[in-house]
């Protein structure tokens, strides 16, 4: 039997890091060279993997994979679509960040195949970029985003960040109405996560960054939805927006529709429906063991069938399409309504989900809260 | 073995003055155990003993000595526990021994808890043998806590043993004085039976153990037996003497300490302090100092999950097997359901039997705050005591109130004495005198409503005096006193389990303290949560956990998954440890918030 599944490339490099990101990457770019060479390694070591899948999606994060020489990423790609059952109309991402792009090497991924792009706006606010570290300007963005039509890319996806220090309702609507005149076809609407370990976490613990108050991030959550709704931007996650069905980004539906998934590359995770495991989270390292010929895999779990449970419900929910009830059912041979009766009482009657009709779904409220709804299965 | 070469002797010390060590080191050199066997400490066998480093249970060792004049001596050191909560079980532990260690740390010198046991060993007619130990120890004071012992019993000087049990130097000369000074038992061998039980304990093969002395006469397998306080009779099955395990002997005579198995099924039935004689030839008297042991602190014990009613009493059950000191009867709450009211001898007691059952036997549980019992004379005359703030009578039905109160000594080197003056005003604390055992140490004598002691009294004193303050404290009867019951509200309704008894005077800033505790205690909840401290229908302060209006994390892709599923993991542990009251969460802290409602 022939399953859904999606292939991710981590590509561990920047320029330089922003304060607020915890994504796994370094500075070393004299690294890269060897760092693909591993990867095609571990493509070749992984080969065997996706016999019985076939792959839908390819997403190439970081990091900023758009770094890399088109030589590089075409390497990359080869390598994979020769190990792996990639499908003919595979959605193939990559991840650049603003600046980093040029009309040439644009048509060099459109060359490889890489149908969707995806950039790291942030803001379109010169005082807000340089706070959270950027290097871009907002007309790079603009400009960037029209050598991207140019070159063919229709999917494009801008990255924006709310409810971090600094930012204003009002400068906020205006990065929101300058990012929709730009008329991408999605959108991805971040709160500030102050993630342990970054510059920026270190900087709120120490009180020089005071986070933004509940009440706060809540109204800017309140002002992307509303406003990019009546744009025709239709909301399907809990941070994601996108203008058509066809631009839903099917990528990372394949991490909450809980099907299996593939990384590679260093503090890549993969999923095979029953473990989940990771790669070590140090580019040389990862060198190393592929050198030596080996997995360079640094943890690994198998889920229980409770634990897969408890995951496929909290995901499910981030989706506005929420959880199938017969899938679920036919996946774990259970009834969720019946099993988790109680809460499913509790919920509705606090007005957190909506009265199950085939689906599961929170209600508006309810998406606001989904991480403590979550607890209560 | 000759009476004569008996000696039966205890150890008076502070926690952590070196009791256990000091007993290895008896151990060894009597050559009861080679040093190799030696675990550390064989006197606290309860984890839980070893852990908080104070011996609940008395227990008892036997070792055979054989001295440099070539004579064969018998020793029974019996052990004290050492809480200000179990002075009944040390009393009769005393009672049982014609001598006593009395052991000082050389660094700490005398506290509170080694005074009290001193004069209760005094008033035992007991041998004293002062000891000073940890000399090895660089800030050991040698010649500042000899004077202290001098004035505490007046001694010759050249008396004081100085030891380090650590090292071993000196042990051999606390084997002498054991030997020389302390007088052999006397009694009758040929007299009826008289035998005083100073410990007794559970054992799941056996039934109860008795750990007793014999006084006059000699029992024996076989033996027909009566104790004199219970009226309740058995056949001996086993008798026999404690050398680190039991060792069966045919009889126990006059003077010696061993154990008694009996076939008792209950330790109700064979009580501490109580007198063992034979049925048939009982003895005219029993052996004095025997009381029914009384718990001074209650609380309500409830099971998280109300499922797990029949397996917490189950739980209980075995544990009262092992301690006759546990109460416990069944009772509800409109909050919590179906618990079970519980009482102990203070509140150490009370969380050795918390962590015991959370440890022991897995149970998920809520205690409540503790209490004391309250006296309450009605205006028909009637004496109620109450055990639980519920059950308290409507006040129109309430002619007087009277709350029990304590005899404290606490001793502290002078320069405290103004913080815990100060503390001991705040507890209601009225001093009766004060005086100095040498010019570094001075006793405070204070009364005190013992509900002010049995909270967060000692840590107070202990920080306000860092650490060097001690106290000891005996229930002095019931006084008369303003008392109200505060309720707390949680969204309106009254959440019994948290209703208090205090004093009228500090109703209302104890009411608001309470309050405060409860906002930063109790999690946001998908709504708002209004708590409130409320005299009867008088609201004295009100607080607001406000809803959660945001919970969700923004990214969640591949490599967030399972970070985020053990996150929730661990907050739905954190929720099935909470009680659910009406829609609300509560944790089981708050439960016992009250306890430190000061900070």
């Amino acid at each position: 039997m022939t399953q859904t599944a999606g292939l991710y490339i981590h590509i561990p490099f920047c320029e330089r890091k922003c304060g607020y990101c915890d994504f796994y990457s370094i500075t070393h770019l004299e690294l890269v060279d060897a760092f693909v060479d591993a990867l095609i390694q571990e493509i070749q070591l992984r080969g065997r993997w996706g016999a019985d899948y076939r792959f839908q999606t390819v997403f190439l994060g970081g990091g900023t994979p758009s770094l890399l020489l088109p030589e590089q990423l075409h390497r990359i790609l080869g390598g994979l679509r020769e190990q792996f059952p990639i499908l003919r109309d595979a959605e193939i991402t990559i991840e650049a960040n603003p600046g980093t792009l040029s009309r040439e090497k644009l048509r060099a991924f459109r060359q490889l195949g890489i149908n969707r792009l995806s950039l790291g706006a942030q803001s379109l606010h010169a005082a807000e970029l340089r706070f959270l570290g950027r290097r871009h300007t907002a007309e790079e963005v603009m400009h960037n985003v029209s050598l991207a039509r140019e070159a063919g890319f229709e999917n494009i996806n801008l990255d924006l960040m709310t409810a971090f220090p600094g930012q204003t309702l009002d400068s906020f609507r205006h990065t929101l109405e300058q990012a929709v005149q730009l008329h991408p076809a999605h959108l991805s609407c971040y709160t500030l996560i102050f993630e342990p370990g970054t510059p920026f976490y270190h900087r709120m613990k120490t009180g020089e960054l005071p986070p933004v108050p509940e009440e706060k991030e809540v109204q800017f959550y309140q002002e992307a939805r509303r406003f990019l709704e009546e744009r025709g931007y239709r909301q399907y996650e809990i941070s994601n927006f996108a203008r058509d069905k066809a631009y839903i980004c099917r990528h990372n539906c394949i991490y909450w529709n809980y099907h299996p998934y593939l990384g590679l590359g260093p503090s890549a995770h993969s999923f095979d429906g029953k473990q989940r495991w990771a790669n070590i989270r140090s580019v040389s390292s990862y060198i190393q063991h592929l050198k030596a010929g080996r997995l360079p895999v640094d943890f690994q779990e198998s889920l229980t069938p409770e634990q897969q449970m408890f995951e496929y419900i909290y995901l499910h929910l981030r989706l506005r399409n929420g959880l199938d009830l017969a899938a679920f059912r036919q996946r774990f041979g259970m009834d969720l309504t019946s099993r988790y009766r109680g809460t499913i009482h509790r919920l509705l009657s606090e007005g957190l989900i909506e009265p199950p009709n085939g689906h599961l779904k929170l209600t508006d409220k309810g998406w606001l809260l989904a991480d403590t709804i979550a607890t209560y299965f | 073995m000759d009476i004569k070469n008996i000696r039966n002797f205890c150890i008076i010390a502070h926690i952590d003055h070196g009791k256990s060590t000091l007993a290895d080191r008896l151990l060894e050199f009597t050559g009861a155990l080679h040093q190799r066997k030696l675990q550390e400490q064989i006197l606290d066998s309860m984890d839980l003993e070893r852990e908080r480093g104070i011996t609940i249970k008395a227990h008892a060792v036997r070792m055979e000595y054989r001295s440099s004049d070539g004579n064969q001596y018998l020793f029974n050191l019996i052990d004290t526990p050492g809480h200000v909560d179990f002075t009944y079980e040390v009393s009769r532990s005393l009672a049982a021994a014609e001598g006593a260690l009395l052991l000082v740390d050389a660094a700490q010198g005398v506290e509170a808890q080694t005074i009290s046991n001193l004069y209760q060993a005094i008033e035992n007619d007991l041998v004293i043998i002062p000891v000073i130990n940890k000399i090895d120890l660089p800030n050991a004071q040698i010649e500042a806590v000899k004077h202290q012992i001098l004035e505490l019993i007046g001694c010759p000087e050249e008396e004081i043993l100085l030891v380090s049990a650590k090292t071993g130097e000196g042990v051999n000369r606390v084997v002498q004085a054991i030997l020389e000074k302390i007088p052999p038992p006397q009694g009758n061998p040929g007299a009826p039976l008289q035998a005083l039980i100073f410990d007794s304990s559970f054992d799941v093969y056996r039934g109860v153990v008795a750990l007793i002395r014999v006084f006059n006469g000699e029992i024996q397998v076989g033996d027909k037996i009566r104790f004199l306080a219970t009226g309740r009779e058995f056949e001996v099955e086993e008798v026999g003497t404690l050398l680190l395990k039991r060792i069966p002997t045919k009889r126990l005579t006059t003077g010696e300490v061993g154990y008694l198995i009996c076939g008792a099924k209950n330790v109700r039935d064979i009580r501490v302090g109580d007198t063992v004689t034979h049925a048939l030839r009982p003895a005219a008297e029993p052996l004095p100092g025997y009381r029914q042991v009384k718990p001074m602190v209650f609380a309500g014990i409830y099971p998280v999950d109300s499922q797990d009613f029949e397996d917490l009493r189950n739980a209980l059950e075995r544990l009262a097997l092992n301690d006759s000191s546990l109460y416990f009867e069944p009772e509800t709450s409109s909050a919590l359901g179906f618990g079970f009211r519980c009482g102990f001898l203070g509140l150490l007691h009370m969380e050795i039997v918390q962590e015991r059952l959370e440890r022991e036997f897995g149970q998920s549980i809520i205690v409540t705050t503790p209490n004391v019992v309250y006296k309450i004379i009605t205006t028909d005359g009637e004496e109620l005591y109450i055990d639980n703030p519920v059950k308290m009578p409507s006040p129109v039905k309430i002619a007087r109130f009277e709350e029990p109160y304590i005899d404290a000594h606490i001793i502290t080197p002078p320069e405290y004495i103004g913080n815990i003056m100060k503390l001991a005003s705040e507890k209601r604390g009225i001093l009766q005198n004060t005086t100095y055992l040498d010019p570094t140490r001075a006793d405070l004598h204070y009364h005190f409503p013992l509900s002010e002691v049995i909270f967060d009294f000692f840590d107070r004193l202990k920080s306000v005096s860092r650490g060097y303050a001690s106290l000891d404290y005996e229930f002095a009867g019931y006084r008369a006193s303003e008392l109200v019951k505060l309720d707390i509200l949680i969204n309106g309704e009254i959440l019994d389990a948290l209703s208090t008894i205090v004093h009228k005077d500090r109703a209302y800033d104890y009411g608001r303290k309470l309050c405060r505790k409860l906002r930063r205690l109790i999690p946001r909840q998908l709504f708002e949560v209004v708590i409130q401290a409320a005299i009867g229908s008088r609201i004295l302060a009100r607080e607001t956990v406000k809803a959660l209006r945001k919970n969700v994390l923004a990214k969640c892709y591949g490599g967030d998954v399972t970070r985020k599923r053990k996150l929730l993991e661990k907050q739905k542990e954190g929720k099935k440890r909470m009680k659910q009251v009406g829609r609300v969460e509560i944790p089981q802290e708050a439960f016992l918030a009250v306890l430190s409602a000061d900070d």
